[in-house]
């Protein structure tokens, strides 16, 4: 009877998911209609949200459409490369492209991208009824131009927030040592100072009893731009130092000529970066974002300002990180008055990065690209998406139990970003991004090495980003 | 006339090839070396500019700096490389047990991409992860960061060179001492010369027209590398590595300044052209010089 009973029940779900999956499948089936056997190639950088896409959405994506994707998941400096040299020259090797936030001004500004809304509108029998551009989070805003147009669609945000070993600052030795050394109480930092005193303590903590560990990790490689954007992004504006330093009506940078690159703020700014390194570990003069994490999940780092697709794996993956259920999250610190700012909307506390995919001019198979990201904007596949690789660009998927749950392991970064995501801004827009960039670059790397002054480092990498905006004609 | 026909046909393959991807590339670059284009500048579109490219770069401290950087790297890697692979070279042609393995051993870095060679040398050296750094800490003491250090990623740079390419010298000049006439050295020997006059009046003129020819290779390699060096250290720290082959890359892909890096790769071709002139002229055509008067 048993038996029977179950045989009823398992005939009943599999009629039920017979009748219910090609009507869920039927959009997408017939929207690929003539383009089955098509192959679509895309270029991102290597993260865990990328990697998701790759070697998840991508196949599924396959199976639904028959459209095949070959996803090429590289460095951040050869995805960049790569993507626009293509689209400089029209080549078409790629249908679509990762649209960083910060590049997306540059994109637009020399049309390498395909208007979405348009394209979907002019062809309503490729617009899925499953993608819905009201249900993203305002981090679309970031991928619009003036007129509302859809240029990308999001497939990663995150914030770059403060993360601490939760374990340690809360272990009753540690916080007594902490206490009899400064007359203080052990907690996250909330401004520089703590933040210097922190990082201090547990250097000296660690080598007193004999441990792999330094007080910070410092996006500090000395000849990658990754140390450039911890630095304008990530440190400047908790000194209150928005957009680079660099005025975004005239594009100045140096003081002289009305900008606060080399201001004394801006100089305090980096002295008190580079000052970190005597409590970072060796690593830290070559870490990206990538090494980074890698320091903080090898349980190499006490504190450290780390990108949020990261903070999910260093929380939760025992394959890859040795600090499982000891991670602490919380805001970055910053100088008096600038959470006012941030509140208030006239700054901000840090960097809120993320990407989407577009559709270049050049791309040869633009009706089967634009599938590809609708398919991936999709409602249904943003939970699990999330888990991999804790981005989150759907309002709804904060909601989902699936993150729910995962935001308790992750010491509610979900929340924190949900909750605390204003205060944090995406990088300025400027059509200028790499070209100010690499300009000051040099300078800092030097600065880091200890060549130059971080006063002088400043100075030059000033007066450096003037000069080559008024070479480019941007200055005013 | 017909076998200068059949002659050109046979040609006619290697020039087509040789004027698409060597001559009309040349022209192409020639031509944006007098341009001002920047795709993401304001105005994006190529506009002609005279030599004011060449102008900047006379007073371009970064571009300058490079090129010094360069020739330092250059002189320090090819005369190590000479030197080394002259002791290998005469090492080889004595017979020792075990030469065969040692020899193919000693060769195989030249079969190894330079990409691949900058990658192996960041894992072992690379602080934190690398067991170079680890272990001279442990056994000695010493820090080695290249990544913080201008003068340890410098000296990583060239000693990563060295290992690369040693081998192709030592093969070079293995070939050369291997055909050289017995006779010089027999008579030599019976004029009552020691190891040291054979050496630098005999073995070495002989040897000069090899050793010219491997220096003019290993320099101009020396003088583009880029690959390994970008893989071992990026440039940096600093600029302690960013060779005149690096800083061209900067100008022309993450700055996309297409025409200054234009007139860059101008110049530097133009002073690794004069540069070989000066060695050949200063090496051997002074030497023919003094014979014909």
């Amino acid at each position: 009877m048993m038996h029977c009973k179950r045989l009823v029940a398992s005939a009943f779900v599999a009629t039920l998911m017979a009748s219910t999956a090609p009507a869920f499948a039927d959009f997408w089936s017939d929207a690929a209609k003539g383009l089955e056997g098509a192959t679509i190639r895309g270029v991102s950088e290597s993260t865990p949200p990328s990697n998701y896409v790759k070697d998840v959405l991508a196949p599924a994506f396959t199976e639904a459409t028959g459209i095949t994707v070959e996803f090429e998941a590289t460095s951040w400096d050869q995805m960049y490369d790569k993507a626009i040299k293509d689209m400089e020259a029209n080549t078409g090797i790629y249908d679509f492209v990762y649209i960083e936030q910060d590049i997306i001004y540059s994109y637009l500004a020399r049309d390498f991208l395909v208007n979405l809304s348009d394209m979907m509108e002019q062809n309503a029998n490729l617009k899925s009824p499953d993608f819905d551009i009201s249900k993203f989070t305002t981090f679309i805003d970031n991928f619009k131009n003036a007129d509302g147009d859809v240029f990308g669609v999001p497939m990663e945000a995150f914030v770059k927030v403060y993360l601490y070993r939760k374990d340690l600052f809360e272990d009753p030795k540690v916080q007594e040592a902490y206490k009899a050394k400064y007359n203080a109480d052990l907690k996250p930092a909330t401004n520089h100072a703590e933040y210097r005193q922190i990082a201090e303590f547990f250097t000296e903590y660690a080598k007193e009893n004999g441990m792999e560990m330094w007080g910070t990790t410092v996006q500090a490689s000395s000849g990658h731009p990754a140390s450039v954007y911890e630095f304008v992004e990530s440190v400047l504006p908790t000194y209150g130092i928005y957009n680079w330093g660099i005025d975004t009506q005239t594009f100045a940078a140096s003081v002289e000529n009305g900008g606060q690159m080399n201001s004394d703020k801006a100089k305090e700014a980096l002295t008190w970066w580079i000052g970190n390194l005597a409590y970072a570990p060796p690593e830290s003069t070559s870490s990206t974002w990538d090494e980074v994490a890698a320091t903080f999940a090898a349980g190499r780092a006490a504190q450290g300002l780390v990108y949020g697709e990261n903070a999910a794996w260093i929380a939760t993956n025992a394959d890859k990180s040795t600090v499982v259920g000891k991670v602490g999250v919380a805001l970055p610190p910053v100088e008096a008055g600038v959470m006012e700012q941030a509140k208030s909307g006239e700054g901000y506390i840090g960097y809120y990065d993320g990407g989407a995919f577009g559709i270049p001019h050049s791309s040869k198979n633009k009706e089967a690209a634009l599938l590809f990201l609708q398919y991936i904007g999709q409602e249904s596949v943003q939970a699990d998406w999330a888990l991999a690789g804790s981005r989150i660009v759907h309002q709804a998927t904060y909601d989902d139990p699936k993150i729910v749950e995962q935001d308790k392991k992750v010491d509610g970064y979900y929340t924190l970003m949900k909750e605390q995501g204003p205060l944090f801004r995406g990088a300025p827009p400027f059509p200028f991004h790499n070209q100010a960039r690499e300009a000051m670059a040099p300078f800092i790397y030097q600065a880091i090495t200890g060549e130059l002054q971080p006063a002088e480092a400043l100075d030059k990498a000033a007066a450096a980003v003037d000069a080559e905006l008024k070479n480019l004609g941007y200055r005013k | 006339m017909r076998s200068s026909t059949v002659g050109w046909l046979f040609l006619a393959p290697t020039l087509v090839i040789l004027f698409i991807f060597g001559v009309l590339p040349f022209l192409y670059v020639l031509v944006i070396g007098f341009t001002q284009w920047n795709s993401f500048a304001a105005d994006p579109t190529m506009q002609y500019n005279g030599v004011e490219n060449f102008r900047r770069l006379m007073f371009d401290d970064q571009f300058l700096y490079s090129l010094w950087l360069t020739l330092k790297f250059g002189f320090f890697a090819v005369a190590s490389q000479i030197l080394l692979g002259y002791l290998l070279a005469q090492l080889f042609m004595r017979d020792f047990p075990g030469k065969g393995f040692f020899r193919t051993v000693h060769t195989l870095p030249l079969v190894i991409a330079p990409i691949a060679v900058g990658a192996t040398w960041r894992l072992l050296l690379v602080p934190g992860l690398g067991p170079v750094p680890y272990y001279l800490n442990q056994w000695f003491g010493y820090e080695l960061n290249i990544s913080r250090y201008i003068d340890q990623a410098f000296v990583a740079t060239v000693v990563m060179d060295i290992w690369h390419w040693t081998p192709l010298v030592t093969l070079t000049l293995l070939a050369a001492l291997a055909s050289l006439p017995k006779e010089p050295f027999e008579q030599a020997q019976i004029d009552g010369a020691n190891r040291f006059q054979i050496f630098w009046h005999v073995t070495l003129p002989l040897l000069k027209p090899a050793i010219l020819a491997t220096v003019f290779i290993r320099l101009m390699d020396a003088l583009r590398t880029v690959d390994e060096v970008w893989m071992l250290t990026g440039g940096g720290p600093g600029a302690a590595t960013r060779y005149i082959g690096l800083h061209i890359w900067r100008v022309v892909f993450p700055k996309t300044d297409y025409g200054y890096g234009a007139a860059m790769s101008l110049i530097t071709l133009y002073l690794t052209i004069v540069m070989c002139w000066l060695l050949y002229a200063g090496l051997v055509a002074r030497r023919d010089l003094k014979r014909a008067e």
